[in-house]
């Protein structure tokens, strides 16, 4: 009972460690892909840090990595885990002059709890974020009034985005095969705002806002599959219907949303070393004109089974969005470390990931810095 | 141990704290390609039928209810200043009788002149204590006819050290806030006596001369900041203490006037089809406005402009321009409806006299009150800034002269179409 309670003091003062360096970085706002501006927006990853920093290649094989449920059957006991990133983008538009516009946005895109409810059954539920729509463009022309060429400038924003809520159930079949299966709640909404600012002042300036909502819904489907005791396949699939933008009561557009078939390899030869690949392929040109279906893959690479893993991967593939008439494609690699504490009730993971995307004359290059927070109470 | 941890864990997480301070990104706008699908649409239309049900009503502000009133020296315009002092009764007649005046000293406060005319020749004339609100330019033209009482070249007035001629006991300063001229004359007891059977009842006339066109405005007794022209008495006093008689000069500080106003040639015409607006007595013009609902309703105006040709050039001296207001009215009462009297729901612009250009009066203002609440009456009411207070007045054509009626024009922007990814 002491050495318990000693445990939580440490735990606490490392909470209040936590807490405190956590709680400032809330109210943010920034933006993210411009390759998001044209479609529906930026898709978010359904990866932890963990799965995040090994690429996404160890995504359906982590517990709270919200891209598969079946590996939620391995979690031993009720455990709750959040997530925060901040990224740095440089943007060059091909004739821009050579010029290169730099941002940086904030997002906490998973958070979720999961555990054991009846025997192997293990119920876990969270959101991810679905789809950002936060962004900010600027543009500067003129057009011809009462007979005069009239500069202006216009500035549309959106902020806010689609979040996926996500029920999920896992049941361990056997020692070798597990299954899950959750159903997805899309909802959210974007405060829009469309401003132009005349140069000449007698032009009132042009302000004019709304809010739009969405909604949707999704079912998702998983398995994973121990090959070997040392090699573990898992299969996943996902089918969204469509998304709906409402004004009000009225429905302004309608989308369909992609569906989502993916795979993965992990290999453990031996308790301290995992490897894994991963394949997604999603249907994004249902979305429709200036979508493209995308295909993405990664691989990674997880060291040590203690208290500080070493985690590195890479990943590449293509984005839903973007002008022309191919996908815009994205590579990166990514790497990162994790800590516990309290004997491994509390999980600390940061890594750092880079990110390039080129298409359509834009290229962007991303570096995120990211940090995870798992508790096991 | 326990402390490595913590440091460890205080530096990754102030690391992220860091970085992840408050920022808001703009991206500049590659357009079509990286930028939103919708873009703001400004239209500009010219809405000649929406102004309807106009006319044009006098008598709101007579000359002598002004704030100022005006002498003119111009071509096609004579405007002479009016003004009846209050009485002076001695307030002790068996003691402290008034024997006879020592001297006056009339106060004036001119708001505006026009300094491009020099040689700027003040010509004061005494008049009837008879005048009133009814009388006529004719009605005085023969008080007028003789010579004046005193004479006062302004701009010399101005050229003396301190202001002030020592001679004739006239002086002139400006008030260094309001930055108007306060001009004091003397008139000694030759030139305007003490008679006891008027009270000491003055009328002053006023006119200007100069080398140019000239006009003076002055303060009435209606302008709130100075209460118009005063007058001072200097009166010889008989007072008889028993077998001691002493004669003594008494000061009677400034009374105020009675009545002020001004006359002018030729009068204002009679309203006819055309609206009109300024003048004295006042005319006022009121328009209806008629705004599609696709525009009033559903987009966001962003300029509006009232377009009004006139029918005859303004009229008035060339130096009387005089600034012209669009108000809206509270309600719609026809000729008697109450102004908004709000400095952001009402618009200007000024009128040159003689001038026969196009007026364009920037009504945005208004136009965006009765979008923001359609339940207003969509009134437009032109009238004079300095209503009643000059003779000058415009006249324009009316929704009945197709041709030439006032029409609006107005740039608007319709509805950004949210929600369409």
């Amino acid at each position: 009972m002491k050495t318990r309670l000693e445990r939580w003091k440490v735990g606490k003062a490392e909470g209040a460690v936590l807490l405190l360096c956590i709680l400032p970085s809330f109210p943010l706002s920034a933006q993210d892909s411009q390759f998001g501006i044209r479609g529906l927006g930026t898709p978010g990853r359904f990866e932890t840090v963990r799965a995040r920093t090994t690429g996404g290649a160890l995504g359906p094989f982590d517990a709270l990595s919200p891209i598969e449920e079946a590996s939620l059957a391995d979690l031993p006991q009720l455990t709750a885990t959040a997530m925060g990133g901040t990224s740095y983008r440089t943007a060059d538009v091909a004739g821009g002059g050579g010029a290169t516009t730099s941002f940086r946005s904030t997002r906490f895109p998973v958070m979720g709890l999961a555990g054991p409810v009846l025997g192997r059954l293990v119920l876990g539920g969270g959101f991810t974020t679905y789809l950002d729509r936060t962004w900010d463009v600027r543009i500067r022309d003129s057009m011809s009034l009462r007979g005069r060429m009239q500069p202006y400038t216009d500035e549309l924003t959106s902020d806010g985005g689609v979040t996926d809520l996500r029920l999920a159930a896992a049941l361990r079949v056997s020692g070798r095969f597990a299954i899950g299966a959750a159903v997805h709640v899309l909802s959210g909404s974007t405060r829009e705002t469309a401003t132009r600012t005349f140069d000449d002042t007698t032009y009132h300036q042009v302000r004019q806002n709304d809010d739009v909502r969405y909604d949707g819904i999704g079912v998702s489907g998983s398995a994973l599959l121990d090959v070997l005791p040392t090699l573990r396949l898992a299969a996943f699939a996902r089918s969204d219907n469509r998304l709906r933008a409402r004004l009000g009561d009225v429905v302004t557009a309608q989308t369909d949303l992609p569906t989502t078939l993916g795979g993965g390899l992990r290999w453990a030869p031996s308790p301290s070393v995992r490897l894994a690949g991963t394949v997604t392929r999603r249907s994004w040109a249902d979305a429709g004109a200036g979508a493209f279906n995308t295909v993405s893959w990664s691989a990674g690479l997880e060291l040590g089974a203690g208290f500080a893993p070493l985690r590195v991967g890479a990943r590449g593939g293509q984005l839903p969005f973007g002008a022309g008439t191919t996908a815009p494609t994205e590579l990166g690699f990514a790497f990162g470390t994790g800590r516990a504490f309290s004997q491994g009730r509390a999980l600390l993971d940061v890594g750092l990931e880079h990110l390039r995307r080129n298409g359509g004359g834009l290229s962007e290059r991303v570096w995120t810095f990211l940090v995870g927070f798992t508790v096991r109470p | 141990m326990r402390g490595f941890r913590v440091a460890w864990l205080a530096a990754t997480l102030g690391a992220g704290g860091a970085v992840a301070c408050v920022e808001r990104a703009m991206a500049p706008g590659s357009c079509p390609s990286f930028c939103p699908s919708g873009s703001i649409t400004v239209v500009d239309t010219v809405l000649r039928t929406s102004i309807t049900r106009d006319s044009a009503f006098r008598g709101y502000v007579l000359a002598n209810q002004a704030g100022a009133m005006v002498a003119t020296a111009a071509p096609g315009l004579d405007s002479r200043a009016i003004l009846l002092t209050s009485t002076l009764t001695s307030p002790d007649t068996t003691t402290y009788r008034f024997l006879t005046s020592d001297s006056v000293k009339l106060t004036l406060i001119i708001i505006r002149r026009d300094t491009s005319a020099h040689n700027l020749m003040l010509k004061l004339y005494q008049l009837p204590d008879t005048i009133d609100s009814t009388t006529t330019f004719a009605d005085v033209a023969g008080a007028f006819g003789g010579a004046p009482l005193r004479t006062v070249n302004i701009d010399a007035l101005l050229a003396k050290p301190g202001g002030i001629d020592s001679t004739t006991g006239d002086s002139i300063a400006t008030d260094t806030t309001t930055h108007r001229l306060i001009l004091k004359v003397k008139f000694d007891s030759l030139q305007v006596p003490y008679v006891a059977a008027d009270s000491g009842k003055l009328g002053f006339g006023i006119r200007v001369s100069a080398t140019a066109p000239a006009s003076v405005t002055f303060a009435t007794r209606e302008d709130p900041t100075s209460g118009g022209a005063t007058v001072t008495w200097f009166m010889k006093v008989d007072s008889i203490k028993g077998k001691d008689t002493t004669l003594v000069r008494e000061r009677y500080p400034g009374r105020g006037t009675r009545f002020d106003s001004y006359v002018f040639d030729p009068p204002a015409a009679p309203l006819d089809s055309t609206l009109a607006v300024g003048g004295a007595p006042s005319a006022r013009s009121i328009l209806h406005v008629t705004l599609p609902r696709a525009i009033r309703d559903s987009s966001q105006i962003i300029r509006g402009t009232l377009l009004l040709v006139p029918a005859v050039p303004a009229r008035g001296a060339s130096v009387d321009s005089f600034v012209l207001e669009a108000h809206t009215v509270l309600a719609d009462f026809g000729a008697k409806s109450p102004l908004v009297l709000d400095a952001t729901r009402t618009d200007t612009t000024m009128i040159r006299v003689g001038a026969t250009d196009t007026v364009r009066i920037e009504v945005t203002n208004l136009l965006q009150f009765w979008s923001a609440d359609t339940t207003r009456p969509a009134v437009i009411l032109l009238r004079s800034q300095e209503e009643g207070a000059h003779p000058s007045d415009v006249r324009f054509y009316p929704s009945k002269a197709a041709a030439y009626r006032p029409s609006l024009r107005v740039t608007y922007a319709p509805r950004f179409p949210f929600g369409v990814p």
